[in-house]
């Protein structure tokens, strides 16, 4: 049965192409293949023809206009301000001026030969990946859990509890996090009365704790807010396939596999490819707000670095090394999308 | 439910629509009819300049009709521009480093101040008398480009002093004294004399004993300071070894800039002081705390030993006699006592800056010029003579405090009503024109007391250094990193379970050595060119 759809599917693929093509001959005038030679002048170029079909429904698109409009000022609009980074910017110059002192990568340079660069860099690089290798799975096997939990009022309940973190705000989840594991916290205290050593785990001070701290908060808070995207994913999925499956004598177990995640896949790979995008930039203000003398050795970042920058007034240098960045996100977030349309043909663009 | 809905959406426009309006009204605009607009930092709780007495009488004496509007700090550091808010003529407070005042300058925003020295005979003749602080004050190119603040009390490169709490110690004399060390009752006085080995073994006493008398013996913390803080850091504990350390280990000794890092002493002293963290002589909230939470936890009186700029502000009023000053502790293997000096300065830039839109630059700088006379300095300083800041003042005579403010205590009162920024306040003022504050002279005959065997006479702080925009780069390059280096190394050495090695100090040096020698020798050429600049 499922074979004679492909075969079926396939056909018509043929017929679409076979079609588009013709209509693109047409289009194109159709000269090339005429076979007595002769040119026909009449039928209207492609041009001709696009001019046509605006005349008649250009109109539409003024609904886009402001979404365009919106697109161009807010996103691509400020991006001019790169050039700053090849310059020696003082605050208040013009971007574009004839008093702009241009100095071509300077600025890069001083960034790569500062001392700790490659420590910055393997920071940034360490914290974002490995956030992202614990906090990517962790949303897709709530969610499939939580949709197989059978009573409607348990599995709201579980859910609110769970993305309810998310709305905790950073300062607070920090100052949560120094109540309950840094100096006289929580655990210090609990440890000390084990007749642990007196000074306590002295999780904040210790440069191998900031990791795990930070990684974990911050899926604890986020990990049942991103789930939610998956279960709106898994309520698409058709009832008929669980009822063949349980015919089958498919087990829950064998159901999640075989039915829920093969739905659920074009979601996870979209945001697979968004979130490596992004592998790079893990936000600076919680890692600021974790920052101590004893832990910066690991808790020093890029993003940190370019606040460092801007307080102190080095402008060119601060937007060089966060382009540095986001240079690294754009490679990250094509080699991405490239291996997931050669590995499972889903693709952004 | 269509209803409910556009009730919702009217709520949050009209919501919308206030908060604008509000975010609008309380912005700084440009007052009308008024000469002058200068925006200053304060917080809420410093009473408006435009009411202070000193401001009106400034007024009347130079004629100019000054608006102050302010920003408080936080709304002031969140702004990247601040030179660039529309219709103010000045900042006040404006807290600019060296490269901030150096970039603003140079790309004409904001007012090159030797230019108007005409109009300024005051800060003219300053300038002329001491060309040190002249030489402080220029930008790499040779521009001033701010108003100073000069304080000179010869207190701030002391910022460090220890006190212990007598009444422990009193319980200990009994039978509970470590070996070797004999105390009476009558040896518990300021001035007290320890070698720090013996200061370790009561800190050890303090630590196992129920000192307070609560019936538990794990509450006391036997010595307490914020460790990288400006004032009460952990500085003078490891100069104690014989290295003149400060918050940014570096210092001049023999009128070479020296890293302290570099010191045997200095890594002796880690080691040492991992041996106290780890035998719970320092806790680790020394490392993490704030200079207010130090401040909090020592109200009721808990710290056996502190380090702090006075023991006024760390322990309340009925506890101040509790604790005694002791002096620097001596060093078991020299027998001397040793105390750096820490790089906070005397002259500070940056503390009012001319913006060049001003339309009438000579005028307001013939304003601020009368900042600079000592009756005006010291109500800037102090809070203005109408408001009770001073006694009654007769002309020709010394400014005498009012120690009398009512219900609120002297450090309240300077708070609220003392605007400080711009003020000149020499060393030969003291004692002629105005009196020395009582906290102030208090602290000064304690610090003569505090330095009277210190052993480092040839360690000096590092002055007010002018560098060039190519070594401005360069410091900023590698001090950045490497303070953050250094601290990190530090805390972590100290607080780790196991004793720090003689190969790891080396091998973090050796990662450090671009760094530490560039920075030196920047620096040294700045300091010897500011020597060269002051001789003249």
């Amino acid at each position: 049965m499922s074979e004679n759809a492909e075969v079926l599917t396939a056909e018509k693929t043929d017929d679409n192409e076979l079609l588009v093509e013709q209509a693109y001959e047409a289009l194109a005038g159709g000269p090339a293949k005429a076979s007595n030679g002769i040119v026909n002048n009449q039928s209207p170029t492609k041009w001709q023809k696009w001019k046509e079909n605006f005349k008649r429904k250009g109109w539409i698109l003024v609904f886009i206009l402001p979404a365009l409009i919106y697109v161009l000022i807010f996103c691509y609009g400020p991006m001019y301000g790169i050039l700053v980074a090849f310059q020696d910017y003082l605050p208040g110059n013009d971007i574009i001026g004839k008093d702009t002192l241009w100095v071509g990568f300077d600025n890069f340079k001083t960034f790569f030969s500062d001392p700790n660069f490659g420590n910055y860099f393997l920071n940034t690089f360490l914290l974002c990946i490995l956030g992202f290798i614990v906090g990517f799975p962790l949303p897709i096997i709530v969610a499939l859990l939580l949709n197989s939990v059978k009573p409607k009022k348990v599995k709201k309940g579980l859910q609110i509890l769970y993305y309810a973190p998310h709305f905790i705000s950073l300062v607070v989840l920090v100052g949560m996090l120094k109540l309950i594991f840094g100096s006289d916290g929580l655990l210090d205290q609990l440890s000390i009365k084990m007749g642990g050593d007196a000074n306590g785990l002295q999780l904040f001070l210790k440069a191998e704790a900031f990791r795990p701290l930070f990684i974990f908060s911050g899926n604890w808070q986020d990990f049942g807010w991103s789930a939610i995207i998956y279960l709106a994913a898994l309520s698409g999925v058709d009832p008929a396939l669980h009822e063949a499956a349980k015919v089958d004598g498919a087990s829950r177990f064998r159901r999640i596999f075989s039915v829920d995640l093969p739905a659920i896949l074009p979601t996870i790979v979209m945001l697979m490819i968004l979130s490596v995008g992004n592998l790079m930039s893990c936000g600076y203000e919680k890692v600021l707000l974790m920052q101590t003398d004893g832990n910066i050795s690991t808790s020093e970042i890029i993003s940190t670095y370019v606040y460092g920058g801007l307080m102190s007034g080095q402008y060119g240098l601060s937007t060089a090394s966060g382009l540095f960045n986001s240079v690294i996100n754009v490679v990250l977030l094509v080699i991405a999308n490239f291996t997931s349309k050669k590995l499972a043909n889903q693709s952004m663009w | 439910m269509k209803k409910i809905i556009a009730g919702v959406i009217v709520a949050v426009l009209w919501f919308a629509v206030v908060i604008t309006y509000t975010v609008i009204a309380t912005s700084p605009k440009d007052e009308d009819g008024h000469e002058f607009t200068i925006l200053t930092v304060k917080e809420e709780t410093v009473k408006d300049y435009n009411t202070m007495p000193v401001f009106k009488a400034l007024a009347k004496t130079t004629g100019k009709d000054v608006y102050w509007t302010y920003n408080t700090s936080t709304q002031y550091s969140n702004n990247t521009d601040p030179v660039g808010i529309s219709g103010i003529d000045a900042i006040y407070h404006s807290g600019f480093s060296n490269l901030q005042l150096y970039n603003y300058g140079r790309s004409g925003r904001i007012v090159s101040i030797d230019k108007y020295l005409k109009y300024m005979p005051n800060f003219s003749k300053i300038l002329e008398n001491r060309p040190e602080i002249a030489e402080a004050l220029k930008s790499p190119d040779g521009n001033i480009y701010s108003l100073p603040r000069v304080e000179e009390m010869g207190l701030k490169a002391y910022p460090n002093l220890l006190f212990i709490n007598k009444e422990w110690v009193k319980k200990l004399i009994p039978n509970d004294l470590p070996e070797g060390l004999e105390l009476t009752e009558e040896d518990l006085v300021d001035g007290l004399t320890l070698t720090r080995n013996q200061f370790k073994e009561i800190l050890k006493k303090f630590n196992s004993k129920d000192m307070d008398g609560d019936g538990k013996s794990d509450n006391e913390i036997p010595l307490s300071f914020v460790s990288t803080n400006w004032q009460g850091n952990i500085s003078d504990l490891v100069s104690s070894f014989g290295v003149p350390e400060n918050t940014q280990h570096k210092t001049i000794v023999n009128g070479k800039i020296e890293f302290t890092v570099e010191y045997e002493q200095w890594f002796n002293a880690v080691k040492e002081l991992n041996d106290w963290y780890n035998t719970s002589l320092i806790r680790s909230t020394a490392f993490t705390q704030t200079q207010d939470e130090f401040l909090a936890k020592g109200q009721d009186g808990r710290y056996g030993a502190f380090y702090w700029w006075e023991k006024e502000t760390v322990v309340s009023k009925d506890l101040q006699n509790d604790y005694i000053m002791l002096q620097p502790l001596v060093d078991d293997a020299t027998g001397k006592q040793y105390v750096g000096a820490s790089n906070e300065l005397e002259i500070e830039k940056g503390a009012c800056v001319i913006i060049s839109t001003c339309k009438d630059i000579p005028g307001l700088l013939s304003y601020f010029d009368k900042f600079f006379e000592p009756i005006y300095s010291a109500q800037l300083n102090y809070g203005s003579i109408d408001s009770g800041a001073f006694e009654k003042y007769v002309e020709g005579e010394m400014l005498v405090h009012n120690s009398d403010h009512g219900a609120q205590s002297a450090d309240d009162f300077r708070m609220k009503n003392a605007p400080y920024g711009v003020v000149y306040l020499d060393k030969n003022i003291w004692g002629k024109e105005v009196q020395m504050e009582p906290r102030a002279q208090l602290r000064l005959d304690r610090l003569e007391k505090y330095l009277e065997h210190n052993e480092f006479t040839n360690v000096q702080p590092i002055p007010n250094l002018n560098y060039s925009k190519e070594e401005l780069d360069i410091l900023f390059r590698y001090e950045n990193s490497l303070g953050k280096n250094i601290n990190s190394w530090f805390t972590t050495r100290v607080t780790s379970k196991s004793t720090p090695t003689v190969s790891d100090w080396q091998s973090f040096l050796k990662t450090n050595a671009t760094s530490i020698s560039e920075i030196k020798r920047v620096n040294q050429d700045a300091y010897d060119r500011y020597l060269k600049a002051s001789e003249k």
